[in-house]
């Protein structure tokens, strides 16, 4: 998409142009975006498709599993907005994805990035926040969630900047250090778990208090479940796309994934960029788990991220790097989680049915992700 | 007998026309030799032939048989072999190791191999020891290993794409003798190279390409080396000076009297201030050890004053990238200082470094100097984004308006600040390196390391022209080359680098050719002509 913009001053390029040798490999012959959109609709169908297939093999009736699967992502206000609401968290994970993209560091840890966010943020919550004033009741605990997500992307980035420890493993490594210190936090008394009474016992925190709670848009509207989390969102795709893209930072930060040498020599420091990167990748992250917590789930339990990290950084992958891209991305993860989760409920199709309907759709966009690109190259 | 007979290949890229109803034949036991500039379209021709492209219109014919390769793996089995300028090596390997892939069966059959290394050590005089790793070989040992493994399968047609560009000039004698004990054995050879002097002698045809199309092709006995410069580069060259005619060869090859006597001896115009001799660079017993405890820089002393350019010679590996790195910043020196101005920067980073007022232009552009995904505008202004950013947003027309100025000013020649870097040739490139190199603030030195190697006459001439100009502004230059006449031609005076030491000292007069040469295999400086 970079590279189309300037195709057609290539096509002016004079005859014998001592550039051309290095140039053509670059030559666009025809547009591309229809091709870009196309292709994975077309694709996200045929996964669909395929999946019918393979649900009807299970022997549920397929309009059955159709319709609960509707239900469940747009069947109701209630069922759109906690689409919406699951579109945001994996839209702060792809944020944080793309923004250390950009200096070609792949974060993977975003799972664990957002574990700790949402620990830190209940752990505020239930500690301090809630007699603030000003709305600060929500907003410490969000802030305190976020850079406790940054911290744990920030290890991962000073590893990295000084060490050269490959951010891959160290942030997959800090993820599964971030999991169980939730267990922790949500096992332990003298941490996180709510005292035992009568009516539980399980591993859990308690809830948080309401003045703690983002608050809703639509308060009047009881069956609307959203809450600030989305204009967060949209404010932090905004930003998000306008440092990437104008932004002296996200030309720096491509300097220096680009090259780090030559980025090094013409004084960008690339340490301080890289550790920027990564804090800033795990900030968004732990937003996530913070919002997780603060907007809907109200307590903190050993597996509450289950896996929206690691979704929300196939959402990243998928985008492809645009800000705009991880909007999409997520809604589509968003819409198809909440569908499929009520597929589950309703029309017991098996969840591992379910994943395998999911992974086909990842495989099948970035599959067709591929074929646009030669598609372009010929 | 013909081998190779091309006729009325054409080949256009989108609307450009890189080849031009281009004809010729390659005869048996022939070493033909395509001379052009960069972009002429002596690459897309290899290419052709090896079945990376396919033509347009016109036909190959291979001993008379129609020839058309789908891929260069076609092209080896019907005999036609190629060697890149940038090798396919995994440098991580032993030669052998590299030798075995791509003809791999179940059970490697080493010693099998080895004896074959062996018979054509024997017939050609490579020297490679087949359990040497890659990563640690020289680059004329590397492409001796490229050219084996062509071998193996026994080609016809041997096409070598620029081979001499990298080599130093002892490698470059030993790789024209295997060309010549290639054709005795029956094999034809295809040189491509835009450097004339070498392909003098061991050439049987040359054929000249410019914009894509044929000039003429004539027989190397008795041609005019001139008359050849002439048609390659499209102008007569006796107006370009004596440096242009020892980069492509033709000075000291035909006549080295002339390229002496004929050296143009400007006057250096020493601006007011600068003329006093002060010390732009000063190096003060530099030693740098490597992990193995090898010294690569030995007890290094140099000053360069403003207003000169000191060159420094030496068969490439003998310290000079070691040099190169710890005046960049991005190696330190195990003791010693280093001096910009007065200041100590022996242990600055490469920012604090460049803010001292030093520019570089690297030996390797790629991996030092540019990011060739970025926009020409981005390469040119990476270090000064803060002053075409406000809150942090970049003002992306400033930007390009101060890129054109730069690209107006060093003659960068692209359509647009906005193409990528890597759609610009080498010597654009190299002159878009410059271009920000002498445009930083408070410049008081300039390193430039082998700023000429691979670009084509015209881009040379312009380099060369602003490193001089620096020199007149005042700036004090390194010039790191492993091209004796360059330096020669350029500097003002010339140090030798022998395994890491200084070891020796002239000025850069023609006169002082062989015993500089001399003192860079190490021998006793000779006596100095001044």
């Amino acid at each position: 998409m970079y590279q189309s913009q300037y195709m057609s001053k290539l096509d002016a390029l004079p005859l014998g142009s001592e550039e051309f040798g290095l140039v053509v490999k670059r030559v666009r012959v025809f547009p591309r975006w229809p091709l870009q959109i196309g292709v994975p609709v077309a694709a996200t169908a045929v996964a669909t498709l395929i999946g019918l297939v393979i649900i009807a093999s299970t022997g549920t009736p397929l309009e059955d599993a159709v319709a609960a699967f509707w239900d469940g992502m747009a069947g109701s206000t209630f069922n759109v907005g906690a689409s919406i609401n699951r579109a945001v968290s994996l839209g702060f994970v792809g944020l944080g994805f793309i923004f250390a993209n950009r200096a070609n560091l792949t974060n993977v840890g975003g799972e664990g990035q957002l574990a700790m966010g949402g620990m830190f943020a209940t752990a505020m919550a239930l500690h301090g926040a809630a007699a603030l004033p000003f709305g600060l009741a929500f907003l410490l605990p969000l802030i305190v969630g976020t850079a406790a997500g940054g911290v744990w992307g920030g290890i991962a980035g000073v590893l990295k900047a000084r060490r050269g420890t490959n951010e891959v493993i160290s942030t997959l490594l800090l993820t599964f250090t971030a999991l169980p210190l939730v267990y922790w936090s949500v096992q332990s008394f003298y941490l996180l778990r709510k005292p035992l009474s009568p009516l539980s016992s399980l591993p859990e925190s308690p809830e948080i208090p309401e003045a703690t709670r983002l608050p809703l848009l639509f308060p009047s509207d009881q069956t609307s479940p959203l809450h600030l989390g989305l204009p967060l969102a949209i404010l932090a795709v905004i930003v998000v796309a306008v440092v990437l893209q104008r932004g002296s930072l996200g030309l720096k930060l491509r300097a220096v994934g680009l090259n780090q040498v030559a980025a090094r020599r013409a004084g960008i420091q690339s340490g301080s960029l890289i550790i920027i990167a990564m804090t800033v990748s795990g900030g968004l992250a732990g937003l996530a788990g913070a919002i997780m917590i603060l907007g809907e789930q109200f307590y903190l339990t050993n597996d509450f991220s289950s896996g929206y990290g690691f979704d929300g950084l196939v959402v990243g992958l998928l985008s492809r790097g645009s800000a705009f891209g991880v909007v999409l991305g997520a809604l589509l993860f968003g819409f198809l989680r909440s569908g499929s989760i009520n597929m589950e409920i309703t029309a017991h199709v098996p969840s591992a049915i379910v994943l395998i309907c999911q992974g086909l759709i990842v495989i099948m966009i970035a599959g067709s992700a591929i074929f646009v690109e030669r598609m372009g190259r010929r | 007998m013909t081998l190779l007979e091309i006729s009325g290949l054409t080949k256009r890229f989108g609307s450009l026309l890189a080849l031009d109803n281009v004809s010729l034949t390659v005869a048996e036991g022939e070493v033909h030799c395509l001379l052009g500039e960069n972009g002429a379209g002596k690459s897309t021709l290899c290419n052709l032939v090896y079945g990376v492209y396919r033509p347009d219109s016109g036909s190959i014919a291979l001993r008379g048989r129609p020839l058309s390769p789908k891929s260069p793996a076609d092209a080896l089995r019907q005999g036609i072999a190629m060697v890149h300028q940038h090798f396919s090596l995994v440098p991580t390997m032993t030669v052998i190791e590299n030798l075995m892939l791509g003809r791999a069966r179940p059970i490697l059959e080493y010693s099998e191999m080895i004896s074959r290394m062996e018979a054509l050590d024997r017939e050609y005089g490579f020297v490679v020891d087949p359990h040497s790793v890659v990563e640690e070989m020289s680059v004329g040992e590397r492409q001796r290993v490229e050219i084996i493994k062509c071998l193996l399968g026994d080609p016809k047609l041997l096409v070598l794409d620029e081979p001499t560009a990298v080599l130093k000039p002892e490698e470059t004698a030993a790789l024209l003798s295997i060309c010549r004990r290639l054709t005795e054995t029956g094999k034809s050879v295809v040189l491509v190279t835009h450097k004339l002097a070498e392909i003098a002698k061991v050439a049987d045809r040359t054929t000249v390409l410019r914009h894509g199309r044929l000039v003429e092709t004539v027989e190397m006995a008795g041609a005019d080396m001139r008359a050849l410069v002439r048609s390659m580069v499209g102008r007569d060259v006796s107006s370009a000076d004596a440096v242009l005619a020892a980069t492509i060869g033709i000075g000291d090859a035909a006549e080295p009297e002339t390229a002496a006597t004929a050296r143009p001896k400007t006057p250096v115009q020493k601006t007011a201030g600068f003329g006093d001799g002060t010390a732009a660079l000063e190096l003060v017993q530099l030693t740098l050890r490597g992990r193995d405890g090898v010294s690569k820089l030995d007890d290094v002393s140099l000053t360069v004053r403003r207003c000169e350019i000191v060159g420094v010679a030496g068969v490439e590996g003998n310290g000079q990238n070691e040099l190169g790195d710890i005046l960049a910043g991005l190696t330190t020196p195990s003791s010693g200082t280093v001096k910009v101005d007065g200041r100590d920067v022996t242990r600055a980073t490469p920012q604090e470094i460049t803010a001292s007022g030093v520019g570089i232009v690297p030996e390797d552009r790629h991996a030092v100097a540019i990011a060739s995904e970025l926009s020409v505008a981005e390469n040119l202004l990476l270090g000064r984004l803060d002053r075409f950013s406000r809150f942090g947003i970049l003002n992306r027309r400033a930007m390009r308006e101060a890129a054109a100025g730069l690209m107006r000013k060093f003659d960068v020649r692209c359509e647009s600040p906005d193409l990528p870097m890597s759609s610009l040739s080498g010597g654009n490139q190299q002159k878009a390196v410059l271009a920000r190199e002498l445009s930083l603030d408070h410049l008081t030195f300039l390193l430039a390391a082998q700023p000429t190697r691979g670009l084509d006459v015209g881009a040379v001439e312009a380099v060369y022209g602003h490193i001089r100009a620096a020199r007149d502004q005042g700036l004090g230059v390194l010039l790191i080359s492993s091209e004796l006449d360059e330096l020669i031609a350029v500097s003002d005076r010339v140090v030798v680098l022998y395994r890491g030491r200084i070891v020796g000292e002239m000025p850069g007069n023609p006169a002082n050719r062989e015993a500089i040469g001399a003192m860079m295999s190490g021998h006793v400086p000779e006596p100095v002509h001044v």
